[in-house]
């Protein structure tokens, strides 16, 4: 089956994209000025002792040695040690990881589920007052940054109504016997709730303006007409069919939008004291703790690689021309 | 004479441009008997689609049925209400797209796409859809096996066979075919024709085909209905329209393709200048400019004349058109500016 033979090729193409992140990522570091030690040894120690410490890190070694430990260290699923936390950066990493996930997937199903219904609405209802009104709405929300929409959420719906806590993801005291119990708890959920408004409110555009502009440029297409000349009902011709189509490229939007997020995640993961892969990028760059920094990098790159590629084969599954071609 | 399936009378459709109305059919009237083909020809932007679209009122957003009948089995379709006209479709009046390619859903398969014709339209059941569609794939000569592949595996020639069995699928009493064969290539576009020949023999439906081109016309048209600049210049069997046209267009036009017996005549004679602009059209006879035997009076609004039962025709010089068909065989007739 040439279905076999595509998801494959797809395969061995996101190795090679991956090894290059990989690359990118290593020799960025090692590129940036500064000695990635400046932060971590005390300017006491003696050259002695910083020495061997570079050495306890392996950073004493030609780079290209460095390389391949790295490598070789990557396809055991080891990450390096935290200069700061100075536990395994994977450790730390994939304690982190499921909140930016949670947050990152449920803004952007809220986002792309309204956006969709609504964009097909507008479509639908074209040049009405509605719609007249709503556009702008749109685009102002797609104009609004992020960190100012999340600091706005805060001020009226934390601070000022009492609504929602204003940070983190739970509150103190509070202990959960599992992540599925906590997950679940109305305390997390309460803390979810500002940041995910935030990202759904700012992603929420895409999807709508997609959605309704391929609406409109399906609506012309004959098979639509002919459904109406087939006396289908209006939901069967403009859901069944304008729709269904319509959809095609917003879904392949949804994988593209969860890169997107990941990056605004890092804004609104800060404003929100979200602990999160986000939050935790920006704090070790700052500390110049270069393998918690490359390994949030590579995590976040990790999960845009594969929404892609899921996205290319949700693509072949609703689009029969790209699985028969 | 039995009455005909299909009598349209003084219709008129409008597109709104702007702030003006183009009149794309003013006042056009004929007859689709019961069982037969009626080709309906004229050049492109003669309003032939549109009054084909109008028979089924979906238009176009800015188009609106302004005037006229369109009685068809008893009922007006102009005037009944939206939901008795949508109760007709497909069930009554089929629709032949001119590219099956685009009028498919490219998602779904053409079995999900019969179905979906049988199933809601047409009141059945899985089964029964399914058992129709093999039925109807086994009348338009496509293996049953190819039920379950998707629009855009068929090549041109068969995608339009499956336009063919989804328009027969419910039995309709009419099917108004919209330049069927016109993408195809001329062996494709002989094949399909034969078919659509038969099965309408065979199932005594009547079919309106809609055409810019008059050897398709020659070839299995039992009516002609000559369309010019929104208007119905002649109409009649298709023996009389393409052996005796009495409308100089008509003329024109026969002259302007290959000879249909396949004599060689050689030359062929186009007829000069362009339709005139509907926004704006020329008063009195709208050929007028491009006629050949135009006379004052043609500036005039040419009177509807029977040349023969059955046969009308609207221009002024109707009675005289045996002489004028002699002048209109000549290529010089043609090329001298009027």
């Amino acid at each position: 089956m040439g279905n076999f033979k595509a998801v494959g090729s797809r395969l061995l193409q996101l190795a090679l994209v991956l090894w290059a992140v990989v690359t990118i990522l290593f020799l960025m570091f090692r590129l940036m000025p500064g000695n990635p030690m400046a932060a971590y040894i005390d300017p006491t120690f003696t050259l002695e002792q910083q020495q061997q410490l570079m050495a306890q890190f392996g950073l004493d070694k030609p780079l290209w040695q460095q390389y391949l430990i790295y490598l070789g260290n990557l396809l055991q699923g080891n990450l390096g040690q935290s200069f700061r936390y100075r536990v395994p950066v994977g450790e730390r990493i994939f304690e982190l990881l499921p909140n930016t996930l949670i947050l990152t997937f449920s803004s952007l199903i809220i986002a792309y589920v309204f956006g969709i219904l609504a964009g097909a609405y507008l479509a639908w209802k074209r040049g009405s007052w509605v719609e007249q009104a709503a556009i702008p709405m749109v685009l102002t929300t797609r104009a609004m940054p992020e960190f100012w929409l999340g600091m706005v959420l805060l001020a009226i719906f934390s601070f000022s109504l009492g609504w929602f806590p204003a940070g983190g993801t739970r509150n103190p005291g509070n202990e959960y016997s599992g992540l599925l119990d906590l997950y679940t708890s109305r305390d997390f959920l309460a803390h979810l709730a500002l940041p995910a408004a935030t990202l759904a409110i700012y992603s929420q555009g895409l999807p709508l303006l997609l959605m309704r502009s391929n609406m409109l440029d399906v609506m012309k297409e004959d098979f639509v007409t002919m459904a109406r000349i087939k006396g289908l009902s209006n939901w069967t011709v403009v859901v069944r069919h304008a729709a269904r189509n319509a959809l095609l490229p917003v879904m392949t939007s949804f994988a593209i939008a969860v890169g997107y997020q990941l990056q605004g995640n890092v804004v609104v993961e800060s404003v929100f004291s979200w602990p999160g892969l986000g939050r935790e990028l920006v704090n070790a760059v700052a500390a110049s703790d270069y393998p918690l920094a490359q390994g949030a990098f590579l995590m976040i790159a990790l999960v845009v690689i594969f929404m892609n590629l899921l996205a290319d084969l949700l693509y072949a599954f609703l689009d029969p021309r790209i699985s028969h071609a | 004479m039995t009455e005909p399936l299909l009598s349209v009378r003084d219709l008129r459709v409008s597109y709104q441009v702007g702030r003006n109305f183009v009149h794309a059919v003013d006042g056009a009237s004929f007859d689709v008997p019961r069982g037969s083909i009626t080709g309906l020809v004229g050049e492109s932007g003669c309003g032939k689609t549109t009054v084909a679209r109008a028979l089924t009122r979906v238009i176009a957003e800015n188009a609106t049925i302004s005037g006229g009948q369109i009685m068809f089995d008893g009922k007006d379709l102009a005037k009944i209400p939206e939901k008795e006209m949508n109760a007709l479709r497909w069930r009554d009046i089929a629709f032949v797209p001119q590219s099956a390619m685009n009028s498919l859903d490219p998602v779904y398969t053409v079995e999900y796409q019969l179905g979906e014709v049988l199933r809601r339209r047409g009141g059945m059941n899985r089964k029964q859809a399914r058992a129709r569609s093999e039925e109807l794939f086994e009348m338009v000569g496509i293996d049953r096996g190819r039920l379950a592949d998707y629009p855009h595996q068929f090549s041109g020639g068969m995608r339009q066979r499956v336009a063919i069995a989804l328009a027969l699928a419910l039995d309709p009493k009419l099917i108004i075919a919209d330049e069927p064969v016109t993408a195809l290539d001329v062996i494709v576009q002989r094949q399909i024709l034969d078919q659509l020949k038969e099965l309408q023999t065979r199932l005594g439906i009547s079919v309106i085909l809609v055409t810019h081109d008059i050897s398709v016309v020659a070839y299995i048209c039992d009516r002609t209905v000559v369309m010019y600049a929104g208007k119905v210049a002649e109409s009649g069997t298709m023996h009389q329209t393409l052996t005796a046209p009495s409308h100089p267009y008509s003329m024109g036009l026969r002259n302007a393709f290959p000879d249909l017996q396949g004599a060689a005549s050689g030359v062929l004679t186009p007829i000069e200048g362009a339709p005139p602009n509907l926004a704006n059209p020329p008063a009195g006879c709208r050929f007028k400019p491009r006629c050949p035997f135009a006379l004052d009076i043609c500036g005039s609004e040419p009177p509807v004349i029977d040349v023969a039962p059955g046969h009308p025709v609207l221009c002024h010089r109707a009675k005289e058109s045996a002489s004028l068909r002699i002048e209109a065989a000549k290529t010089e007739t043609w090329m001298a500016p009027a």
